[in-house]
């Protein structure tokens, strides 16, 4: 009797689907360059994290007759590996004082800019900011080594007054503030970017009402700028949070002496070499990789729910 | 409350760099612009030889087509652009270089300006928190204004989740909680559909007799213009055209621009020639001869005007279908209700009559033949040569 009353629906709800399939469908040849790229690209790897619950050699085929299934032992063994604890901090700090420094530096930078007097100023300092952006990440650590390599332009300096020259990259205290330093000035142009463009959709008139009420110039950026780009910093600081603990390891690889490995090892850096250099251990490597990819979608989760309750803003 | 001075103000926006260029080429081009700025080697003459005595309480209008340097006026007296000549007082003091909010003025705008995460209430209550005026005084303030407003129960909610008219109510609002000594509003009821911007026009009114301050409304609607202004300022390409009550510009515009721009149906324009016989005065158009009013022949005579041809100026309104007249063709009648638009044509020239559907004897088909005529009273004789009325 049930089903007597049900079976039309689905039929008339897929006459529906059809229907928009094809009122849509130029739409749908749009995207599917993009979608198939997805795929290709994020989502059928996803298979190969298979081989992070099997005791697998280089060569094998991922699902074969022979394949070992061992659950979670690459993880436990992780864990209790005595580089576990390490690992974390590094890439925890690393990660925190950089987003510290990192999420409201491009923040201010627009707000100052958009404060700015004349347009073209603001333009010309724009274009300024945004240029370090595209310096790759092996000429900046190139340019890092001449300020402050041994006998970089700063060791120069000390030298000249008659110091005694510092191998930065050899001290442990130096490989923080080297590496965030560097990648902030080279991205606060960059990252500012949004913000500008979303100050820029800000209603003049709001400003010239603010002016009429009374209000300074910082009254102005604090009740008129900063609350409409409020959103948009809601939005960043949920992706920034999920990317918390993904930084990668080429920058990392690429300023590593054997002096500052005890705060310069990442989990990145650690899954490279596991992975890829010495005797390969592709399972252990991708257990590692995998386990902070799921701290990450857990830290996205908890900074969208957070969001999502006390603003407006969310991802999803 | 307070009077309001601008002597001889004049406005000129310098030319952003390579604008001179563009500017310099479309000039050999037919000039089919509807504004015609005059361009000095500074910039752009926006507003210029601006004289106005505004008395206190009044409501004076500024008029005219987009593009003619209403807003500008304005947004000088705000404080919100520069002077570029002249001086503007207010209560006799000089505030060409008065900070804007230290003028005592309020503006609301067209595209309201709300604060758009600001509850109504604190989109109202911002300008006395910023002047640290006591909380409980604030509260009073906000409350009294949305009451005159009725929009006391919107007063928790965010401006998105309001409608035009009360977006508008609220921008309203936020001026008035300061008791300004000058109200200005610039189009504000332009965003807002037909039925809407008639009730808030009546609300307006309401408005003003509540809060008694000096206003200046900008509009460039000219229904909106004679039912708010106790004075209406007409203005053209910078210039101001004619300063008058609704009346005055509507009884005796000053030249053809005004004749043309006040009063719905336009103004029906004929070339004729004034004759001028002794003291007498008479129009002949189409050969048709018509005796100026005794008024209107002492102002003319008072100018010492003489014979010249004309451009003769009779509004719809008062022009009539008679036995005798200009022939001409019915091309459309338009029932209005109380009255039928004609729109006839004459000898090739299109001429509107209204005619009340009380004295209506027949009805009008497309391709009638129909006379009308107009008396002396009613008839405006313009120079052919400078627009002008030659009775000013
Ligand atoms: N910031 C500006 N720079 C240059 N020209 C301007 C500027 N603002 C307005 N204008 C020009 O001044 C003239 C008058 O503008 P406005 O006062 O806004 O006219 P409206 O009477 O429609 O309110 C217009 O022709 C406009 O193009
Ligand atoms: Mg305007």
């Amino acid at each position: 009797m049930d089903s007597a009353k049900t079976s039309p629906a689905p039929v008339k709800k897929k006459g529906r689907w059809l229907k928009k399939l094809r009122e849509n469908y130029p739409f749908l040849v749009m995207i599917f360059p993009a979608v198939l790229v997805v795929f290709l690209f994020n989502y059928l790897p996803i298979y190969g994290l298979l081989i992070a619950f099997q005791d697998f050699m280089p060569g094998d085929p991922i699902l074969g007759e022979y394949t070992r299934w061992v659950g979670f032992d690459n993880f436990t063994r992780f864990f209790n590996d005595v580089q576990f604890w390490p690992l974390m901090s590094n890439t925890f700090l690393l990660c925190i004082f950089g987003f510290i420094i990192g999420f409201p530096l491009p923040i201010i930078v627009a707000l100052l800019l958009n404060a700015t007097k004349s347009r073209r100023t603001a333009k010309i300092l724009q274009t300024i900011f945004n240029g370090p952006h595209f310096i790759s990440l092996v000429v900046m650590v190139g340019m890092l080594t001449l300020f402050f390599g041994r006998y970089g332009l700063v060791n120069n300096i000390i030298a000249a007054i008659g110091g005694e020259r510092v191998s930065y990259f050899l001290q442990s205290s130096a490989f923080r503030p080297m590496y965030i330093l560097s990648s902030n000035w080279q991205d606060f142009g960059w990252s500012a970017i949004i913000y500008v463009a979303a100050l820029s959709n800000v209603d003049p008139g709001q400003h010239e009402a603010a002016i009429l009420d009374g209000a300074t110039r910082w009254q102005r950026v604090l009740h008129v700028d900063l609350p409409a780009i409020m959103p948009m910093v809601s939005v960043m600081l949920i992706m920034s949070i999920g990317g918390l603990m993904g930084v990668g390891y080429e920058k990392a690889l690429l300023m590593q002496t054997d002096g500052n490995l005890g705060v310069s090892e990442l989990i990145a850096t650690y899954v490279y070499k596991q992975g890829l250099t010495g005797v390969p251990d592709q399972a252990y490597a991708t257990a590692i990789g995998l386990f902070n990819s799921i701290i990450n979608v857990v830290l996205l989760i908890i900074a969208n729910t957070t969001s999502k309750r006390f603003s407006e803003n969310s991802l999803w | 409350m307070a009077e309001v001075q601008l002597k001889n103000i004049k406005k000129v926006y310098p030319f952003v760099s390579g604008e001179k260029k563009v500017k310099k080429k479309k000039a050999d081009e037919p000039e089919k612009k509807k504004v015609n700025l005059q361009i000095t080697n500074e910039g752009v003459v926006a507003v210029q030889a601006f004289n106005l005595d505004i008395k206190d309480k009044e409501f004076i209008v500024l008029v005219g087509p987009s593009g003619c340097g209403k807003s500008t006026t304005l947004r000088m007296v705000a404080g919100l652009e520069e002077i570029s000549g002249g001086e503007l007082y207010i209560d006799g003091k000089l505030m060409n270089d008065v900070a804007p909010k230290d003028r005592d003025i309020a503006m609301v705008f067209q595209n309201y300006a709300l604060y758009p995460h600001m509850s109504v209430y604190d989109n109202m209550a911002f300008s006395l928190k910023l002047s640290k005026v006591p909380k409980d005084e604030i509260d009073k303030k906000v409350r009294e204004a949305a009451e005159i407003l009725d929009i006391t129960q919107y007063l928790e909610r965010k401006p998105k989740a309001l409608s035009g008219g009360q977006r508008q109510r609220v921008a309203i609002g936020r001026a008035i909680v300061r008791a300004p000594k000058v109200m200005l509003m610039d189009e504000p009821l332009s965003n807002l559909d037909a039925k809407l911007r008639n009730e808030m026009r009546a609300e307006i009114i309401k408005l003003r007799k509540r809060i008694d301050t000096t206003f200046i409304y900008v509009t460039h609607d000219q229904t909106e213009a004679m039912t708010l202004g106790d004075r209406i300022v007409i203005m053209r390409d910078g210039y101001i055209q004619q300063i008058g009550t609704p009346q005055e510009v509507f009884n005796h515009p000053a030249n053809l621009f005004v004749a043309g721009f006040i009063g719905m149906p336009v103004m029906n324009f004929f070339d004729a020639n004034l004759v001028r016989e002794g003291k007498q005065y008479f129009v002949e158009v189409d050969g048709f001869k018509v005796e100026l009013s005794p008024e209107k022949e002492e102002r003319l005579l008072a100018n010492d005007v003489q014979s010249q041809p004309v451009t003769l100026g009779v509004r719809p309104e008062h022009t009539d279908v008679t036995e005798q007249g200009i022939a001409s063709k019915v091309e459309v009648a338009e029932m209005m209700g109380s009255s039928v638009h004609l729109h006839l044509d004459a000898n090739g020239k299109d001429v509107i009559v209204i005619v009340p559907t009380i004295d209506m004897k027949e009805s009008y088909k497309q391709g009638d033949t129909v006379h009308f005529s107009f008396k002396g009273k009613v008839a405006h004789v313009f120079s052919k040569e400078t627009d002008k009325n030659l009775e000013f």
